[in-house]
């Protein structure tokens, strides 16, 4: 589904001097734990001649470290007898404790550009982003947030089910519909893998919410 | 003279010797008492059973209030030895044995002792200034209440005695009857700190009472700490830094836990990262000691790394977990080593994953399971107390690493703990491990898991209904309907009805937090809260209208939001609860919260808003109306910029929706 563009939304703020001023993204409930989306991944690149089912539910949320973190399941997945279910961590793209360049998992800044350019909603911050990461952008009321999900393990198959989670997606949140919109980065995969998401309120007529808190 | 063949004969003429006139064989009694009882815990037992304590100091009394009544006059020889050995026998019996030194304070000793310390003979001052210092390092001993002049002007004469054990008599005083900020700041104003500074230029014995009395005074002492580091521009603070590379191995404890004091205090002191990390190390080195250094060196580490994630990462690059865990595997550890050093791997661990994982690495987990079952109840509860902190790892709940046979059954059996400290101590790590959204509970259901906490949630203790609520509310978060529905069978209605009236404001918002986790999910699941007519929904109602508190309402209204994402019925029963029947001007509460300055009240209620007129429910239509007439749409219509962008962008979403309805009304 289309993510909507950017252009509507107020230019983010600058920030002048030191990183004092950044601010973590306010809550979004669309995207608190226990939150569902589902969707699909387009597993071919340009072709979209495959596309697998995917469900995802947040898990864990920590705002004030851009830290979120949830599982993913894949439905139709090929040689799979199982939906294939992995556990995935991501880094917010807050400015503060984590900026639009990736600096690991085999990611240039190329390739970082190269990604985010895919989503509209990231066109307002090209020409900063290109300068130091966006290190200097306040998007605390972005109604966008950039985020980097990397899976972890599988949950729910070994490691030799054929499969690979060496990649990460680029991810871009919409906070107006809670729509997630998503590209698969891993240099041996076929480029550009597109995930779209939308959230879901599981046969109810509405949304519910959950919340646990850890001790 | 011959001893007895038979322990029994030799006690019972113990007793008699020391009852005799004749002040020699009642001083071959006192030596020979004193060489048996001691570092004998077991005779000591065997002799305050058999009454010997109130005999000693039967002859302390007498000698000491003899000499008194002299005033200060020579004593013949015989009798400054009694007054020795008395005092010698009585400090001995309180030495480390709680039970001794209770016995030395109930045989009235403690006024016959403090007035040896006026005795002309200097050996007679230093066995009284010895044994009550042994007494004061009792926590029977009575505190001294320094804040009666009296008292602080003893403390001060003490302190400034040339003799070294009255001195150190004086830092033991200071040591366990100095608590309160009060206390620690007359101290300060009486001049003890200064003087105790002065101390530390005495001798080994001197120096090391005075830094344990500077640390006890520095301890949340923030006047007390300024004084310390701006004393002689810094050459206190100097010299107790300098002492911590001192040869002995308790002087190098004590400066850091000195200096422990003063960072704690004051964060802006000792932040230097080479003091940082001499700590970090010292500390981890002390725990090589066998002794007494090596068994509260775990505790002083804790108290450096809590709560402080910049020493924690020092602490895991000064490879901390290894250390700590390749102590943890020694054998035999006394009880109190084994439950600094789990309190210390749980103060690692309770901020930083790269110390959890490393920790969970070292397969430490199965040295904390055996923990679970110690014979101390120190050492379970901080087995609970670490694994509550591992497990604060959702990437490691999720990948089922502490719902297991090794943890689960021993965890679950310690709820049923006969002390409260290791029960709610459990709790809060099964509070945790429940935590687990990808693996299955039911290992924990066949443990017996749910039954345990349904029953200390009815506890008459608040903190066991407190924790065992938080616990289950964790457990029914995402849980299948079958978990919910034989956990909600386990609870009842009624009880968890009543639950939500709490006396205790906290019970009651986790009652809440519970329900709506049950009421989340599948939709079978919201039919719950209309069992037993509906009691659990009208207690909702009945707290979100008379109570004043924003937690409760946070939940009791997402409460209501879950069930209105349900059916037409269910959504009927809210609209029951939010718009008020009859027509007597009353208000909808939600209003309230609408209008509240907390955002997480506002987005709970316009959550409930946009879960009622969701268009393809067939009856949105005239609960629009009815929210319209109680003045609810158009309070809805003025948040449209709402300083938080979650309500701004939510109200948006219920505005898309009137305007359907009314499209569809019209």
């Amino acid at each position: 589904m289309p993510v909507r563009a950017a252009d509507t939304s107020a230019p983010p703020q600058h920030h002048s001097g030191s990183n004092s001023g950044h601010t973590s993204p306010p809550p979004f409930t669309l995207l608190s734990v226990g939150q569902g989306f589902s969707g699909t991944q387009n597993v071919s690149g340009l072709q979209k001649d495959e596309a697998w089912r995917v469900n995802v539910r947040i898990q864990g949320c920590d705002l004030e470290h851009g830290y979120l973190c949830g599982t993913m399941e894949a439905l139709n997945v090929p040689m799979a007898d199982t939906p294939v279910v992995t556990f995935w961590e991501g880094e917010i793209v807050d400015t503060k404790n984590y900026t639009f360049f990736t600096e690991k998992w085999e990611a240039t800044q190329d390739d970082d550009i190269r990604h985010w350019t895919k989503f509209p909603s990231f066109a307002a911050l090209l020409n900063q982003v290109e300068v130091d990461g966006g290190k200097s952008l306040d998007l605390s009321n972005y109604p966008y947030i950039f985020m980097r999900w990397k899976e972890q393990y599988f949950v729910n198959v070994g490691t030799d089910c054929g499969l690979t989670i060496a990649g990460f997606y680029y991810v871009c949140f919409s906070c107006s519909d809670g729509s997630i919109n998503g590209f698969y980065y891993d240099p041996n995969s076929s480029p550009f893998q597109k995930l779209e998401l939308k959230s879901t309120n599981e046969g109810r007529l509405g949304f519910s919410f959950s919340s646990y808190e850890l001790r | 003279m011959p001893t007895s063949t038979t322990a029994a004969g030799s006690n019972s003429d113990l007793v008699t010797r020391l009852n005799s006139p004749d002040a020699e064989v009642q001083l071959k009694a006192l030596r020979e008492l004193k060489n048996r009882i001691i570092g004998n815990r077991t005779k000591k037992l065997s002799f305050v059973k058999l009454g010997l304590v109130p005999a000693v100091a039967a002859i302390l009394a007498s000698k000491a209030q003899a000499q008194a009544q002299a005033q200060a006059q020579p004593q013949p020889d015989h009798d400054s030895n009694l007054l020795v050995q008395s005092a010698a026998v009585l400090g001995s019996f309180a030495c480390g044995f709680d039970a001794g030194a209770r016995a030395v304070l109930d045989a009235g000793a403690c006024p016959n002792l403090f007035l040896l310390l006026s005795h002309p003979d200097d050996k007679v001052v230093d066995a009284g200034a010895r044994s009550l210092r042994m007494i004061y390092q009792s926590n029977m001993a009575p505190k001294c209440d320094f804040l009666q002049d009296k008292n602080m002007e003893f403390l001060l004469s003490l302190l400034n005695s040339d003799n070294e054990n009255v001195t150190g008599l004086g830092a033991s005083i200071v040591i366990h009857s100095c608590e309160t900020t009060a206390e620690k700041k007359a101290l300060c104003h009486a001049g003890v700190l200064k003087k105790l500074i002065s101390l530390l230029e005495g001798s080994p014995s001197q120096r090391d009472n005075s830094l344990e009395s500077l640390a006890t005074i520095m301890k949340s002492n923030v006047e007390a700490v300024s004084e310390f580091v701006g004393c002689e521009s810094g050459r206190a603070l100097s010299s107790v830094i300098e002492l911590t590379k001192d040869r002995y191995p308790r002087t190098r404890f004590l400066a850091s836990m000195c200096l422990i004091a003063v960072r704690n205090t004051s964060s802006c002191y000792l932040q230097d990262i080479g003091i940082k990390t001499k700590l970090v190390h010292l500390l981890l080195e002390l725990h090589e000691d066998p002794g007494q250094v090596g068994d509260e060196a775990p505790f002083a580490f804790s108290s450096l790394i809590s709560h402080k994630v910049d020493l924690q990462k020092l602490a895991l690059e000064a490879n901390a977990i290894d250390k700590l865990y390749n102590h943890l595997q020694k054998n035999r550890l006394n009880p109190k080593r084994f439950q600094g050093i789990l309190l210390a791997l749980a103060d690692l661990c309770s901020k930083l994953e790269s110390c959890r994982s490393r920790f969970l690495s070292l397969q430490a987990l199965n040295l904390v399971s055996e923990a679970l079952t110690h014979d101390s109840s120190d050492v379970r509860t901080a087995a609970c107390i670490c694994l509550r902190c591992v497990s604060r790892s959702i990437k490691n709940l999720c990948a089922g690493n502490f719902m297991n046979e090794m943890i689960v059954p021993p965890l679950v059996r310690l709820l049923d703990d006969p002390s409260t400290s290791v029960q709610v101590a459990a709790l809060c790590a099964v509070g945790n491990i429940i935590v687990d959204f990808t693996t299955d509970r039911s290992l924990f259901l066949q443990c017996g898991g749910v039954k345990q906490l349904v029953q200390l949630s009815k506890s008459m203790d608040s903190t066991l209904r407190l924790n065992a609520l938080w616990a289950l509310r964790n457990l029914m978060c995402l849980a299948d309907y079958m978990c919910k529905l034989g956990t909600f069978m386990e609870l009842t209605a009624s009880s968890l009805a009543s639950l939500i009236c709490d006396p205790e404001p906290f019970v009651q918002e986790q009652a809440l937090a519970l329900i709506r986790n049950l009421v989340d999910g599948c939709m079978e699941s919201v039919e719950l809260v209309f069992a037993e007519d509906d009691i659990i929904l009208d207690a909702v109602g009945r707290q979100l209208q008379c109570v004043s508190r924003d937690e409760i309402w946070i939940q009791g209204l997402y409460v209501l939001s879950n069930v209105a994402s349900g059916n037409e019925f269910h959504k009927e029963a809210v609209m029951h609860q939010l718009v008020p029947q009859a027509d007597n001007g009353a208000q909808s509460f939600i209003l309230k919260f609408l209008q509240s300055n907390e955002s997480q009240l506002r987005i709970a209620a316009v959550w409930t808003i946009i879960n009622l007129t969701f268009p393809s429910s067939p009856s949105a239509c005239s609960r629009f109306v009815k929210l319209h007439n109680a003045g609810i749409v158009s309070q809805v219509k003025s948040m449209v910029n709402d300083p938080c962008p979650d309500v701004k962008l939510r109200v948006r979403t219920a505005l898309g929706q009137f305007t359907t309805l009314n499209d569809g009304a019209t």
